[in-house]
């Protein structure tokens, strides 16, 4: 990790309706940290990480990635896209391509490569995630935690900056969700910059630089995972904690 | 995104373009003064089309014969009875002759030649001799044909005699609703009852004719003052010639132009007809296959519209999908075909007519199903595609669309069948496609059952042909 701010969020406000379900948000994620995000079920944390590459609009403040900001209507929101990589909780791998074919469709479609570039690539990526021998398996005949894994895989064939992980693993049978965990902490060890939704407590031990901890659209308590863990201040993370801790 | 659409608009608007200027050029050139005639197809012995599928009768005939008389040319257009009366009122045609009767209402808005023919309305009815009379119709049922004056006959006295009047569009079915008994008599022109007689029908002329059936030929008031002065100049030179004469004998003469000897049987029937069949049913396959294909066109792009991530395109979509899905197939072929001509003065041949009203219709069900179809393909890919930084256009094209498509071949397939079917319905304007030509062939011979059960078939086998075909299509598509 280093100094260099990747990530800068300032005041983040959205609201459906007349809903707030993020009341002014502000972090800063540096380059080559790995930021976990925990809190309750709806507390905010999948609408937060979707306003970070704009599925959602901000309805105001300002998000800064890579001195971009793309809360401007104005930005070029496909090119800001290309280099922010996002994993959903439900893999949504495309069901009309195999596995090769969802991991060349961006890098060949936007001319980021060639045919065969891009089949080469693909290649070498689904080898980092394990799945050679898939590459012209259907996504149907595959097992979810194979499913995340080339989803993974393909968020980096465009070869972003930033990973956004919405809840990887929740959709996962226990059985699969180490190998997608393993992935994940080879890829922080390759330094790359990763914002994870997660509600597996040890994966946020193990590999977070920072906590994060969401409640009700606000950021109430954030630290290193030996003071989120070990020294919780803010009484709604201390009970957020023993609900999650001990199952 | 917005420019692809532009590019897809004005790219069908060219093809329409192409599409009815072929149409245009399809109608003669005229170098010299060719005069457009509308006629009805089923009206024997005044119009209808003989076994070789030619169009004869006493109203053609003299008609022709003025025509070189005078030093004109003209084009016979036939078609159902309102839609060539319509067809003068639009302009779309420059007169009609149609076993027309001159009345107040109808000179109101024709100017009407001298009368060209004597007519007068007789009732008819079963030949057992229960009704013979008016005075018996008393709380009866009475069937009349739509515009004719024997509907107008009725109209006049059935207060008088207290009977109950029904309405058909051809003569055919009016005389079997006396046969099956659901009518008790009919009213019609007594040339066109004597006709349909000797043709086999069975029902028997009980009344004299009524002294107020002067048929005339129309032009629209105020308009066609030339050709109207020709045709009567016309009509006289053939009355002193000897013309006239000879041309109503050769349908009302005691020999006549029957053809009730011929072969009635299915196999008979169908090889009197063969050419005339056939003919409808390519007319048939032309219409379902240029209407499926701007039908589809249509379809998609307001499809498209609906799920484009804008708000005036979604609702400009909702609402071509409400209007046309929700208007009668009926009605939007007359308003385009008589409708519109009236108001621009622009004339729509009727073929171009038909398939605007079926790319209207049928676009719009396809519009439907192709919204529900992209609606439903999961948004995760939708969402997942763009975080890719795929641009919504490339996204759809290669993700949602494929995806769509398969949920939507099942509706294209029975909306292709529906388009066969529902082109039957623009035999209302007059196009002679498989279900005219029925109609036009039971005038003549009044085969009603057994014409139908062969259109039937034809309809069938084609309908199955195309479910095959589809079927075949989609084993592909799944590969
Ligand atoms: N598109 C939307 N329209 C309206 N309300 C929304 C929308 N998306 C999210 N919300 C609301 O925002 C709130 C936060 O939802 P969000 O999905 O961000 O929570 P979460 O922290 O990710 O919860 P979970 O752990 O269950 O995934 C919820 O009340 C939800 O109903
Ligand atoms: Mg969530």
């Amino acid at each position: 990790m280093n100094e260099k701010i990747k990530v800068k969020v300032h005041n983040l406000i959205k609201t459906f309706g007349d809903n707030q379900v993020l009341k002014g948000i502000n972090l800063e994620v540096h380059d080559n940290e790995v930021v976990v995000v925990i809190g309750p079920s709806g507390s905010g944390k999948s609408t937060f990480l979707r306003n970070l590459n704009r599925l959602e609009a901000p309805t105001s403040g300002s998000i800064v990635i890579d001195d971009m900001d793309i809360a401007d209507p104005k930005a070029n929101i496909n090119k800001i896209r290309e280099n922010i990589g996002m994993v959903f909780q439900h893999f949504n791998l495309f069901s009309n391509l195999s596995v090769s074919e969802n991991i060349m469709l961006a890098p060949v479609e936007l001319k980021k490569a060639s045919k065969e570039k891009a089949a080469a690539q693909a290649k070498k990526l689904l080898a980092q995630v394990g799945l050679e021998s898939k590459y012209n398996a259907t996504v149907q005949s595959l097992s979810g935690g194979q499913q995340q894994r080339v989803a993974i895989a393909r968020a980096l064939a465009m070869n972003p900056d930033v990973m956004l992980f919405d809840e990887p693993t929740s959709a996962l049978d226990p059985e699969m969700v180490g190998d997608v965990l393993a992935v994940m902490k080879q890829l922080a060890k390759q330094g790359m910059t990763m914002i994870v939704v997660t509600h597996e407590m040890g994966f946020a031990k193990e590999v977070a630089d920072r906590v994060v901890f969401v409640e009700d659209g606000n950021i109430q308590e954030q630290g290193t995972p030996d003071e989120i863990f070990n020294h919780p201040k803010d009484p709604r993370l201390q009970s957020f904690l023993d609900k999650v801790l001990n199952v | 995104m917005k420019r692809h659409f532009i590019r897809i608009i004005s790219g069908l608007a060219a093809l329409f373009a192409l599409l009815v200027t072929l149409g245009l050029g399809a109608a003669p050139a005229k170098a010299e003064a060719t005069y457009q005639i509308a006629t009805d197809s089923t009206f024997p012995p005044f119009e209808f089309a003989n076994n070789k599928n030619k169009y004869v009768g006493i109203d053609i005939d003299l008609m022709h014969a003025i025509a070189k008389d005078q030093g004109f040319k003209v084009n016979m257009k036939p078609t159902s009875f309102n839609s060539a009366v319509q067809s003068v009122q639009s302009g779309q045609s420059d007169g009609v002759i149609a076993g027309m009767s001159i009345t107040k209402e109808r000179e109101a808005t024709f100017d009407f030649s001298k009368p060209y023919f004597m007519s007068g309305v007789v009732m008819a009815a079963k030949p057992n001799g229960k009704i013979t009379k008016l005075s018996q119709l008393r709380g009866k049922r009475v069937a009349v044909k739509t515009g004719t004056s024997g509907a107008q006959y009725a109209q006049s006295i059935h207060k008088k005699y207290g009977f109950r009047i029904v309405t058909f569009d051809e003569s055919n079915d009016m005389y079997q609703d006396v046969l099956t008994g659901n009518s008790a008599a009919c009213f019609e022109d007594s040339p066109v009852m004597k006709y349909a007689v000797r043709q086999g029908t069975k029902l028997k002329i009980y009344t004299k004719p009524t002294l107020n059936g002067p048929y005339g030929f129309g032009v629209k008031k105020g308009h066609n003052k030339k050709l109207l002065r020709m045709f009567n100049n016309g009509l006289a030179d053939l009355k002193a010639n000897g013309e006239y004469a000879r041309i109503t004998r050769r349908y009302l003469g005691a020999k006549g132009s029957s053809d009730t000897t011929s072969d009635r049987t299915f196999m008979g029937l169908i090889k009197q007809n063969k050419g005339a069949l056939i003919s409808g049913f390519k007319q048939t396959v032309w219409l379902t296959v240029v209407a499926i294909f701007f039908a589809t066109l249509f379809g998609v792009i307001v499809g498209l519209l609906g799920v484009v991530p804008n708000k005036f395109f979604n609702g400009l979509s909702t609402t071509l999908i409400y209007i046309f899905r929700g208007l009668p197939l009926l009605v939007l072929a007359l308003f385009i075909y008589t409708g519109i001509p009236s108001l621009t003065g622009q004339k729509i041949p009727a073929f171009i007519a038909g398939i605007i009203t079926l790319m209207f219709n049928e676009g719009a069900y396809i519009a439907a199903f192709v919204k529900g179809g992209i609606n439903a393909v999961d948004d995760g890919q939708m969402e997942a595609a763009r975080s890719l930084g795929l641009p919504f256009g490339k996204a759809m094209r290669r993700v949602i669309l494929p995806q769509g498509i398969r949920i939507m071949i099942p509706s294209f397939i029975n909306q292709f069948i529906i388009t066969l079917k529902d082109t039957s319905i623009l035999s209302i304007i007059g196009i002679i496609e498989l279900t005219q030509t029925g109609k036009i062939i039971i005038a003549r011979n009044l085969e009603g059952f057994k014409v139908w059960t062969i259109v039937a078939i034809i309809y069938l086998i084609v309908i199955t042909l195309l479910t095959w075909l589809s079927n075949w299509v989609q084993r592909r598509v799944r590969l």
